[in-house]
């Protein structure tokens, strides 16, 4: 029989020491399209035309990027005649347009986050990175967040996907079984525009067209920091981007 | 004070007869007033007698009429009728409302309710004659009248389509018992001056040890036909179930306890015999008696048929009490066979109680949704509210669960099972060890029966399609359900004042007090008067044992029986304190929510199912799902016969339907009835043979015995 | 009651040639075959008269596997059955029917494995299948949309967002155990374990069995094939890798790659080589996520959290390899888009090796956990028969003893120089499916030492000629099964129809065979061992 508690014990603790300490190691986050200053406005138009979603708009010679539209597509990145210039952060969560205060939950829940997860017609990767918040390596748990299977005792909805016509039922049933206070999180470009699937007939294009949104993570997927950072921005552990389109500061 | 039971009991009578005879004069549409008004002076006038009797009185005894040959009729109350009198006028009391509204709704449909009126009071007062008789004749005539007119009883409602087989059966049943006890009653009066009970109580002295064992037997299998021991119980559940509303209170509450009453009379009282043999046998009877009852009550979903099961296990139970009490008595533990006797008497009661309950409860239920079924009921708690408060209690009481009465029984009947250290034998130990385990696992077994009856009746959602009849508890079957639920409350809260009653009838059987033994005298004890150690007293007045001294009378309220130097207190309980100590706790955080929560708003939503659009009620958990894993572990027990399993395909790999049905019969008929029935018909197969109609050879036979006659006759 | 013939234990093995042959000998008139030289697949048209009796002697005689149903609809409705003739290659089955027919010909019943396809295209496009046992009520949800819409039709607009629906306000589910005591326990499609995806179950049970478990899928639905439409190639290619993102590349691959034979375009050999490196590496990590949902499923901690910490390891390997977690944006038509350089690949090699080993070690100590084969032994299981019956792909149905990878039948992107076995179990149980995960686990990370090992220098690209129209089928062994996707461009370049034959589609089906007459307590445990992807078969 193995020793199971030997083993657990003998890889020692991996958890990373976000938020207390920013997290170094590299893989971790895919990173996001920074504001690029190019030489000329013909360089930066065609930067712009080749974003296949229209996320990047020219502003002279600078590009302006709108991360709640990018689809992390990566082609303004690697093979592009004039490339953007991209960072390594992951916090970049910020308040949805409809929203002029901060979604901040009361002090009670600063240590103790319960949040239920919805699929709404996500791709698989959006749930995938909150699933690796649940590992060893960035153990929510740590910081008083928790997942529920019920409604009824959480605070936080959490909706990946953008929203199919199938689970737009659902969604609203789970809203609505939610009680006071709670808050809800758009994860993914998806679930903030539609993404790739935009408006159809099959598709709402984001959450907001369903629900009361509070606070949107941009990504495709979101890389499990960012949804981290989002949750904490709930819990009031951190401050949102005031900003409603999120236009990223050449660091 | 013997006058004033033997007054009431004539006045019983007499006001029986009296209702006997309006029944037949009046029109029918009176008689559910005759049973309203006569029912209960008469059941009333019952307890006054018992009551009278079990508070200090004396017995009561009459000589009726003497008959030429047999010896004299008689009645005689002692305390062992007294409390079966006690228990037999409570349940009575409560039918009394409980039936006129059946009544009423017989005349409407056109059923001879005068006739109804005339049985009921029949019953009554043939029941009141066997209980309360003094001599067997008397006994068994009166037994006959009560296995007759429950039989026409059963079958009174010919018009719907009842099940009249059970009725038949039950009759059959019962004359066979009745045919065993009368064998036994002789066996027992060989010797004696005559037939009545003192007279028998003498001569048992000089009975051989074989007598003895054949009046043990043939008595206790006689008497476990009515009481609903396992071989003899097959007829129990089909007839319970086949039983009119108004009578089945009645059937379970006060005929089952005339089986108890005649085992405890002639087994315990007239013929005690001297080995532990007996009783062995009833302890072993009585515990395998609860199990399959209990069983078969966890997998049924037909609240009756569930009920009678759950009938069958406190039989079970009871009679396991009694065959404690034979063995320690027998074995010259009189203390403990107090004890023993105690609870068995005082589940006795219990049971009368809350089955009555649970009975009119079900039949409430029938009448208001038209189905019995479990998996068809749900959500009852929203349209009969009041009903479902009394049920609850009702399940309870019947679960053990303090504090109401069935705990305080069951748990002093458990509590005797392991005072089985005291006997010699290690094979004794050994059986007396098996029975508890076997008593442990019924009691909770009857949890779970009864959390699944509760929840699927009364809560969750509507299962199936039917449609309330808005009538609702009328007043006066409100005030009967009330009456048995404070009966339960009242009987768990005050054992300390039961039990010196009950201790007026265990006392002369057992040889030792009950209340001496379990009821020890906190209120009167004091350091000086040495009426308990002192530093034992010095102990339980720190737990409060002497609180309410000197405002509340009695000896006491914790039930302690008291051990040897190295272990004080063998085992202690006190429903009353607990009683006390939960209301007040209740109390307290029902204040405290209050206050804490006054500012929250509550939101109310719909059921939360994952987000489906309604939840549907075909996906709740029905009663068969929820007792599934009983039947799946006690399959060898069930045996189902026939499991068909069609899966009806259209192609391979698309179902239809798929349709399973589970036949299964009867343990005790498939163990003992049908093996008994197959040798019985071989053997009739084979004294067919004789009967071929050829004249020639009956004149044979004729002239053959009267040879075989004259041989003899020549011989002796 | 139709009886479905079992495939033959021993079928014959025909080649392209003799297949063809035995075919006309067969069904003469009713067919007209050809052979499409360079991929060996074989075309045949047939007549609706003989379609069911062909489509029966391919599965039950022939020995092919079910691919899947395209339906197209053009100046005349296409319907093309796609099958896999595991000693040749594909075989495409195609039904020309004009377009105001309204019902076709079901080949279901012979053909277990197209039953949902076919209840798709009803629910689709709107045709009928005679004699098929159950349609309607499956992708598009009779408690939501009303009857008769017909999405795929070219007439239905895409975008249009406000219509009429009338949702039944009385629907019931269809029950089929008919017990009184028997009751549907409904799980989903928001429910249990926190973070699952958007399934509904009902699981009809008297009590303790499942007697039946029904999966209500397609409630991540995005109509994905009808927004294709019309899009550019280089769009398409979004969602060929966003539609189910934890397979991103495997899918993407093969969109590349019917792309690129719709157009004739050579891929280079260095961008083979890496795709081969990169399919592998994200089947690595794939299994070990399913392996990761197996140990969650059983509760058993420590085992979990290792595994979660190989699948979070891989996803960071890939981040610093390709710059996304999921690898985006590599593929394109005609190669990558990007290359590496070998500072990049040593370090993720290292971090192959690094995952193997640990996986190596949790294989181990599992292999020692009494309690935990205990609930996965014996448990869910899924015979051969049952297995063959419904084509079951990857190492689903690998685990029930079909041999069946594409990398070896139809070998692409160059598969055919590398060393591998194909791992495959013959008990059909949850532990052997887990074996089968962890044995392919240890070949990808060989494949991947190989392809890195023998990397040439080059071109990762090939530049795109003109536009010309085209149709061709691309096909890739995805980490859940074989998984094809149809492309037909028309002659400005834009996708005209784009199909997806999912592998979760396929083993969906086959869920109930494993589920039914297991205890409730095993239904999670039997669903984690199948790791499906409701996404990926919802499209």
């Amino acid at each position: 029989m193995s020793f199971w508690f030997w083993h657990g014990l003998r890889k020692g603790i991996q958890s990373t020491r976000y938020p207390w300490a920013p997290e170094r190691a590299t893989g971790i986050t895919p990173g996001r399209p920074l504001d690029t200053k190019f030489s000329s406005s013909e360089e930066s138009s065609r930067a712009a035309a080749n974003c296949p979603v229209g996320a990047i708009a020219a502003d002279g010679a600078r590009t302006v990027v709108d991360l709640r539209a990018c689809i992390w597509c990566q082609r303004c990145r690697f093979g592009a005649p004039n490339p953007l210039q991209w960072d390594a952060s992951y916090e970049w969560s910020g308040m949805s347009p409809a929203r002029s205060e901060h979604p901040i939950l009361p002090g009670a829940f600063t240590r103790s986050l319960h949040v239920i997860v919805v699929d709404a017609g996500d791709c698989g990767a959006c749930l995938n990175e909150v699933k690796q918040l649940n590992n060893p390596l960035y153990n929510m748990h740590r910081l008083g967040i928790f997942l529920t299977a019920t409604p009824r005792t959480a605070d936080v909805l959490l909706v990946v996907g953008p929203v199919s016509e199938n689970m737009r039922g659902p969604l609203v049933k789970t809203y609505e079984a939610m009680p006071e206070p709670k808050r809800v999180l758009a994860a993914g470009t998806c679930a903030i525009t539609g993404g790739v699937f935009g408006r159809s007939f099959m598709s709402a294009g984001g959450v907001g067209s369903v629900l009361p949104v509070d606070l949107e993570i941009p990504g495709d997927p979101p890389p499990p920091l960012a949804i981290l950072h989002a949750l904490l921005i709930i819990a009031g552990r951190k401050d949102p981007l005031r900003h409603a389109s999120l236009v990223s500061e050449e660091s | 004070m013997g006058a004033l039971t033997g007054g009431a009991l004539l006045l019983f009578f007499v006001l029986c007869a009296v209702a006997l005879v309006l029944s037949t004069m009046l029109r029918a549409m009176y008689a559910a007033f005759v049973i309203a008004w006569f029912g209960t002076l008469c059941s009333i006038l019952l307890m006054l007698a018992a009551v009278a009797r079990l508070a200090g009185g004396q017995d009561f005894h009459l000589d009726l009429w003497t008959l030429n040959g047999w010896g004299s009729l008689s009645l005689q109350v002692d305390a062992l009728s007294a409390v079966f009198l006690f228990a037999a006028g409570l349940v009575y009391l409560s039918c009394c409302f409980f039936a006129p509204d059946y009544l009423l709704h017989y005349f409407r449909n056109r059923y001879p309710a005068g006739r109804y009126a005339v049985l009921h009071f029949a019953l009554m007062a043939s029941v009141a004659l066997i209980l309360t008789a003094g001599d067997a004749l008397t006994f068994l005539l009166s037994w006959e009248c009560m296995s007759i007119l429950c039989y026409l009883l059963v079958n009174y409602e010919q018009k719907q389509q009842h099940d009249s087989v059970a009725g038949y059966i039950m009759l059959a049943m019962s004359e066979a018992g009745f045919l065993a006890v009368v064998i036994a009653f002789l066996i027992a009066g060989g010797g004696a001056s005559g037939l009545s009970f003192v007279a028998l109580r003498a001569a048992s002295a000089h009975l051989s040890g074989a007598a003895v064992w054949g009046v043990f037997l043939l008595g206790f299998l006689g008497f476990g036909v009515k009481a609903g021991l396992v071989p003899v119980n097959f007829w129990l559940p089909r007839c319970y179930t086949a039983s009119p509303p108004a009578f089945i209170p009645v059937l379970a509450g006060v005929t089952l306890n005339l089986g108890f009453y005649g085992i405890l009379r002639l087994n315990g009282d007239l013929v005690p015999g001297q080995g532990i043999g007996p009783g062995l046998i009833a302890l072993v009877v009585g515990s395998i008696t609860a199990l399959v009852g209990i069983l078969y009550a966890t997998t049924e979903n037909d609240l009756k048929t569930m009920l009678a099961h759950s009938s069958i296990e406190n039989a079970g139970i009871i009679v396991a009490g009694f065959g404690a009490f034979l063995v320690f008595r027998n074995s010259g533990n009189a203390v403990p066979a107090a004890i023993a006797l105690t609870a068995g008497l005082y589940h006795v009661v219990n049971h009368s109680v809350y089955k009555a309950l649970l009975y009119e409860g079900a039949s409430h239920i029938e009448a208001a949704t038209g189905t019995r079924d479990m998996d068809r009921l749900g959500g009852l708690i929203r349209f009969l509210p009041a009903l479902s408060v009394v049920f609850l209690v009702g399940c309870l009481a019947i679960s053990a669960v303090p504090p109401f009465n069935g705990f305080v029984s069951e748990w002093l009947t458990l509590q005797t099972f392991l005072r089985s250290a005291l006997l010699p034998s290690a094979l004794v130990k050994i059986v007396f060890a098996l029975s508890g385990a076997i008593l442990a696992l019924t009691a909770a077994l009857a949890v779970t029966c009864f959390v699944k009856t509760y929840a699927m009746s009364f809560l969750g959602i509507r299962r199936g399609s039917w449609k309330l009849n808005a009538a609702g508890l009328a007043r006066r079957s409100r005030f009967s359900l009330t009456l048995l639920a404070v009966a339960c409350v009242l009987l768990g809260i005050l054992p300390t004042y039961i039990i010196p009653a009950l201790d007026r009838a265990v006392e002369p059987l057992a040889g030792a007090s009950a209340t001496a033994a379990l009821v020890q005298p906190f209120f009167t004890a004091t350091v000086s008067n040495q009426q308990l150690p002192t530093a034992f007293l010095k102990d339980f007045h720190n737990l409060g044992a002497q609180t309410g001294a000197g405002v509340l009378p009695g000896r006491g309220l914790v039930v302690l029986l008291r051990g040897s130097e190295q272990n004080p207190v063998v085992f202690a309980m006190s429903p009353s304190y607990s009683f006390a100590a939960l209301a007040i706790l209740l109390l307290v955080v029902w204040l405290l929510v209050r206050a804490l929560t006054r500012q929250r708003a509550l939101a109310r939503g719909g059921v939360w199912a994952g987000g489906i659009p309604r939840l549907l009620p075909e996906m709740t958990y029905t009663a068969t799902g929820f007792s599934n894993p009983v039947r799946v572990v006690f399959q060898a027990i069930f045996r189902p016969n026939i499991v068909e399993d069609t899966r009806q395909t259209v192609a391979v790999h698309f179902r239809t339907a798929i349709r399973r049905r589970r036949d299964e019969t009867y343990l005790v008929e498939r163990v003992f009835l049908r093996p008994v029935g197959a040798a019985t018909s071989s053997v009739a197969r084979l004294l067919a043979g004789m009967h071929h109609g050829r004249l020639n050879a009956y004149v044979g036979y004729v002239v053959g015995f009267l040879i075989v006659i004259l041989f003899l006759y020549r011989l002796t | 009651m139709m009886v479905t013939p079992s495939p033959a234990a021993n079928p014959l093995r025909f080649d392209a040639v003799t297949l063809a042959a035995e075919i006309e000998k067969r069904f003469g008139s009713a067919v007209s075959s050809s052979e499409d030289g360079g991929a060996g697949a074989l075309f045949i048209v047939v007549r609706s008269s003989a379609l069911t009796s062909l489509c029966r002697f391919l599965f039950s005689e022939a020995g092919c596997s079910f691919g899947g149903l395209i339906v197209e609809e053009r100046d005349e409705w296409n319907l093309r059955y796609v099958f896999l003739n595991p000693s040749s290659g594909w075989v495409h089955c195609v039904l020309r029917l004009p377009l105001g027919t309204r019902t076709v010909p079901s080949i279901s019943v012979p053909v277990n494995a197209a039953d949902w396809y076919e209840r798709e295209a009803e629910d689709l496009f709107g045709l009928m299948f005679e004699e098929h046992p159950r349609l309607g009520d499956f992708v598009l949800h009779d408690q939501v949309w009303q009857e008769g819409i017909t999405p795929m039709r070219k007439a239905f607009d895409a975008r249009q967002t406000h219509f009429e629906k009338r949702p039944q306000e009385d629907w019931r589910p269809m029950l089929v155990v008919q017990d009184p005591g028997a009751f549907a326990m409904p799980v989903g499609p928001v429910y249990e374990g926190g973070i699952g995806e958007s399934v509904h179950f009902l699981l009809e049970t008297v009590g303790e069995d499942v007697i039946r478990a029904v999966p209500r899928l397609f409630y991540n639905y995005r109509g994905v094939e009808k927004i294709a439409e019309g899009k550019s190639v280089l769009d398409v290619l979004l969602l060929a890798e966003r539609f189910s993102a934890k397979s991103a590349f495997a899918h993407s691959l093969a969109y590349c790659q019917a792309v690129e034979k719709a157009v004739q375009l050579e891929v280079p050999r260095r961008a083979n080589r890496l795709r081969v490196a990169l399919c592998e590496l994200e089947r690595l990590r794939h299994h070990a996520g399913v392996i990761e949902g197996i140990c969650q499923s059983t509760a058993l901690g420590v085992s979990e959290a290792h595994s979660a910490i190989v699948e979070e390891q891989l996803l960071r390997a890939s981040g610093r390899f390709a710059g996304h977690r999921y690898l985006f944006g590599l593929n394109t038509p005609g190669g990558l888009r990007r290359d590496f350089d070998n500072e990049a690949s040593r370090d993720l090699l290292r971090a192959v090796d690094d995952v193997s080993a640990q996986l190596e070690r949790l294989e181990e100590r599992l292999r020692y956990s009494s309690s935990f084969l205990d609930r996965l032994e014996d448990v869910g299981v899924v015979s051969n028969g049952s297995a063959r019956h419904l084509n079951l792909l990857g190492p689903v149905g690998r685990a029930s003893g079909l041999r069946r990878d594409l990398r070896r039948v139809c070998p692409y992107s160059g598969y055919e120089q590398y060393r591998f076995d194909v791992p495959c179990e013959e008990e059909g149980d949850g532990y052997a499916r887990l074996r089968v995960l962890f044995s392919e686990a240890r070949q990808s990370a060989g494949l991947i030492h190989q392809a890195m090992e023998s990397m040439e220098p080059g071109e990762v690209g090939a530049q795109a000629g003109e536009t010309t129209a085209g149709a061709a089928l691309g096909w890739v062994e995805a980490p859940i099964g074989a998984s094809g996707h149809w492309v037909r461009l028309d002659r400005g370049g834009r996708v005209e129809r784009y199909r997806i034959l999912s592998p979760s589609f396929r083993n969906w089906m086959g869920l109930h065979l494993a589920a039914e007459d297991f205890a409730f307590q095993d239904f999670p445990i039997i669903l984690a061992t199948f790791g499906l992807s409701a996404t990926e078969c919802d499209r």
